[in-house]
């Protein structure tokens, strides 16, 4: 067992730089499932679209009530009328609607002048069209009660719009838990589980062999009356238990963050099976780097552009979805494009259904598949290289 | 001397491979990857689709004339379309809606309804279709019996469908969330050539290295070594960050606005920030290298992540919720310089941004080399 024991002692000198991808991983998985809200499945909730109202019409009561009944209808953050900060909020959506009620604007409309709202927006967007109907609406209904309901003031007007405007169409949801998935915190966790996983196995697998391959290490090791056989046996089973290791400790984290809605789920043992396949896949990847480098410099090179290729690729980083067909093309030889398109139906299943299954299966396969691909073509290279 | 020093900094910098992969290599297959990753939303529009919907075909749906005519106006072809409609039965529409091929069911009663399988922005807007409906009929309706004068003129009005939004702009720069990656990128390898002012500083103290002993037995004023070196070391990353710029600008289309002399400036303000960076970690951090290497990743990763490296809209929710980290974060003032050529017309953020990177630098700078001068060694 002494190459056993030694594979940990090697281990825990490195443990700092392996254990940081996980460290980061877990940082910002509890960070973003703390800001994530909590989010009621069975009601219908209306898209609040997140919007800036800028009202230099002052005190009007018909610009204050337009203002008003964006207010109820849309997430309003307040932003002061400065151009250069409005810009800098819709460049990064931090508003998706910039609404500018001009000065005058409610007595013009009311002597029947043109005028209009102005606004800032993405063009075309599907946000903008639905703050603009909300707009539309308003005045429109303000045009009519104005023009032909009589006489009445701009307050009374304001509110007998705002009493028009108060009917709400009854919506009944469908069995949401299908759809609903996506939103959920564990989704985006067994994502990037595949990085985290991926970069931690990978440094450790990789400073293990380069730490017995040195020349003279090996040398000695050659040497020694433990047969070849029962070393590299001693060090698989290292490789195992660390990556068995690591893949629990991400397992069980997601259990602690997630802990009721990831059980409620009732698809943990899915999740379970596809991110131990591409653990699996992990491993078979680190064998091939620690037997292919020599130096440190060298090895964090491989690890960072194979975990980040592979991971922005692959569709871990941002979703299949947004990829461009091209890259999908390319991403279908990488494991990782599986690992993430098995990680997306799990979390579309409503039910397991053996129908609903088989694609999953299929995928967790093709990772193996990889895996031993990979572990194969390490092997023969080592095998080519001690003949030489 | 200026050029014998220069000269042979120049070539053992370029010389170190694993630097010119981290500091030049890594950065273009990032760029790479970002451009792959983003290259189905960048310069694109988030294009408005009608809304697929479905609407049980019942009686109450078709006596109800003018709700027909409401809903053949909304899904009626053109630039207007809002709703691409299906008419079918009860059954056929909820099989529709569980396959997710509709968004929404519409059900004509007393009021109408809508059945939907999610909440969503396309949802919404069905809700909010509906809701017009529903208002319009109540605003009519309220009219008619309180003035029922010119019910002509009225329903005239209704039809005129006018539209009392106009759009505007408040800069010719279209939004485009994904350029921010690619700034934060270049922000980062400007960073990075911190790793080039590291190497200078364990090159020249005469307890880091034999290099540094050896030199500082030379009778060249160490003011002078620690520029030229410095000069060598700004050169390597600007070229580093030129040819990324080329490539993100000639290869991968990149938009950065016009203004390519601005653009250059920005590097060289950023190159000079990492190179302090660098310089000011080597000298203040009294550790093995590999720490010091480790303390430099760290710094430049944290500030580059602030910036928005990982997460588009990070630098953003700085600048709002910790205003200050957003000014003394040089790879965020980086990126909102390039950020601020790209959006606005005028360059007076620009130069903001310029003007305190060059501050930090020079603090940096200045700081390093008080620590670095006079320092005397017993033995060597």
């Amino acid at each position: 067992m002494q190459v056993f024991k030694a594979y940990f002692k090697v281990m825990r000198a490195s443990a700092g730089a392996i254990s940081i991808y996980i460290a980061i991983f877990l940082g910002l998985s509890v960070a973003f499932s703390l800001a994530e809200a909590p989010q009621e499945a069975e009601r219908f909730a209306q898209t609040r679209t997140p919007i800036a109202v800028i009202n230099r019409d002052g005190d009007a009561s018909l610009a204050q009530g337009l203002a008003g009944y964006l207010a109820d209808t849309s997430r309003v953050v307040p932003y002061p009328d400065d151009p250069e900060k409005l810009q800098d909020a819709l460049f990064f959506r931090d508003v998706e609607y910039i609404a500018i009620i001009p000065a005058g604007f409610s007595a013009d409309f009311l002597s029947g002048r043109d005028c209009a709202v102005q606004n800032v927006t993405v063009s075309g967007s599907i946000s903008s069209r639905y703050v603009d109907m909300r707009i539309d609406k308003y005045l429109r209904t303000a045009r009519l009660r104005h023009q032909y309901g009589g006489d009445q003031s701009q307050e009374e007007l304001a509110a007998t719009v705002r009493a028009d405007l108060a009917q709400e169409t009854p919506v009944t949801v469908l069995s949401s838990s299908a759809t609903n998935g996506s939103e959920r915190g564990f989704v985006f966790y067994y994502r990037y589980f595949a990085y985290a996983v991926l970069a931690t196995i990978m440094m450790g697998v990789s400073s293990i062999m380069m730490a017995f391959n040195k020349p003279d290490l090996r040398r000695r090791n050659l040497c020694a009356p433990i047969p070849a056989r029962s070393a590299n046996l001693q060090l698989a089973a290292g490789h195992t238990i660390f990556a068995l290791v690591c893949w629990s400790v991400l397992v069980l984290c997601s259990f602690v963050l997630y802990g009721r809605s990831l059980l409620s789920s009732g698809l943990v043992w899915l999740y379970c099976l596809n991110t131990l396949a591409f653990t699996v896949v992990s491993a078979s990847i680190g064998f091939l780097v620690g037997s292919s480098v020599r130096s440190t410099g060298a090895q964090a090179g491989a690890v960072n552009v194979i975990a980040n290729g592979m991971c922005f690729i692959g569709g871990v980083f941002v979703p299949q979805s947004i990829l461009s067909k091209k890259v999908l093309d390319v991403g279908r030889f990488l494991p990782a494009y599986w690992y993430v398109k098995a990680n997306d139906a799990i979390s579309g299943l409503s039910r397991a259904t053996a129908g609903a299954l088989l694609p999953i299966y299929g995928d967790v396969l093709i990772q193996l598949a990889f895996a031993a691909a990979i572990f194969a073509t390490t092997l023969l290279l080592t095998k080519e290289r001690q003949a030489e | 001397m200026f050029m014998h020093i220069y000269k042979y900094r120049l070539r053992c910098l370029a010389r170190d491979r694993e630097m010119v992969f981290w500091t030049l290599i890594f950065p273009l297959i990032l760029a790479t990857m970002f451009h792959f990753a983003f290259d189905q939303l960048m310069g694109r529009q988030e294009a408005f689709r009608p809304i697929r919907t479905a609407v049980v075909a019942s009686d109450a749906y078709r006596q109800n004339v003018a709700f027909r005519q409401a809903l053949d106006a909304l899904s009626g072809p053109g630039e207007g379309q809002l709703i691409e409609l299906t008419v079918t039965d009860d059954r056929e529409a909820r099989r529709l809606l569980a396959d997710g091929a509709v968004a929404g069911v519409i059900t004509v009663g007393d009021p109408i309804g809508l059945t939907v399988s999610q909440s969503g922005i396309e949802q919404s807007i069905l809700k909010a279709v509906l809701d017009e409906y529903a208002h319009r009929y109540a605003t009519v309706t309220g009219i008619l019996e309180e003035h029922p004068a010119d019910p002509g003129g009225l329903l005239w009005e209704l039809g005129q469908m006018r539209s009392y939004t106009q759009q505007i702009s408040f800069s010719s720069a279209e939004p485009d969330t994904t350029l921010n990656f690619f700034y934060a990128l270049i922000a980062m390898t400007c960073l990075y050539g911190g790793f080039l002012g590291l190497r200078n500083t364990t090159d020249v103290q005469a307890d880091l290295s034999p290099q540094g002993a050896r030199r500082s037995v030379a009778p060249t004023h160490k003011l002078g070594v620690v520029l030229y070196d410095s000069a060598a070391a700004l050169t390597i990353s600007l070229a580093e960050v030129t040819v990324l710029l080329a490539y993100l600008m000639l290869a991968l289309r990149v938009n950065f606005g016009n203004q390519v002399w601005y653009v250059l400036l920005t590097s060289l303000a950023g190159c000079i920030a990492g190179v302090s960076l660098g310089a000011f970690i080597g000298t203040f951090v009294r550790k093995s290298e590999n720490a010091k290497t480790g303390i430099l990743i760290g710094t430049t990763m944290t500030m580059s992540f602030l910036a928005g490296l990982m997460i588009d809209t990070m630098k953003h929710t700085i600048a709002r919720k910790a205003p200050v980290l957003s000014y003394i974060n040089p790879a965020a003032l980086i990126t909102d310089a390039f950020y601020s050529l790209y959006v606005f017309a005028s360059h007076r953020r620009f130069f903001l941004n310029i003007g305190l990177l060059l501050l930090i630098s020079g603090a940096m700078c200045t700081l390093s080399f008080l620590r670095l001068r006079r320092d005397r060694y017993a033995s060597l």
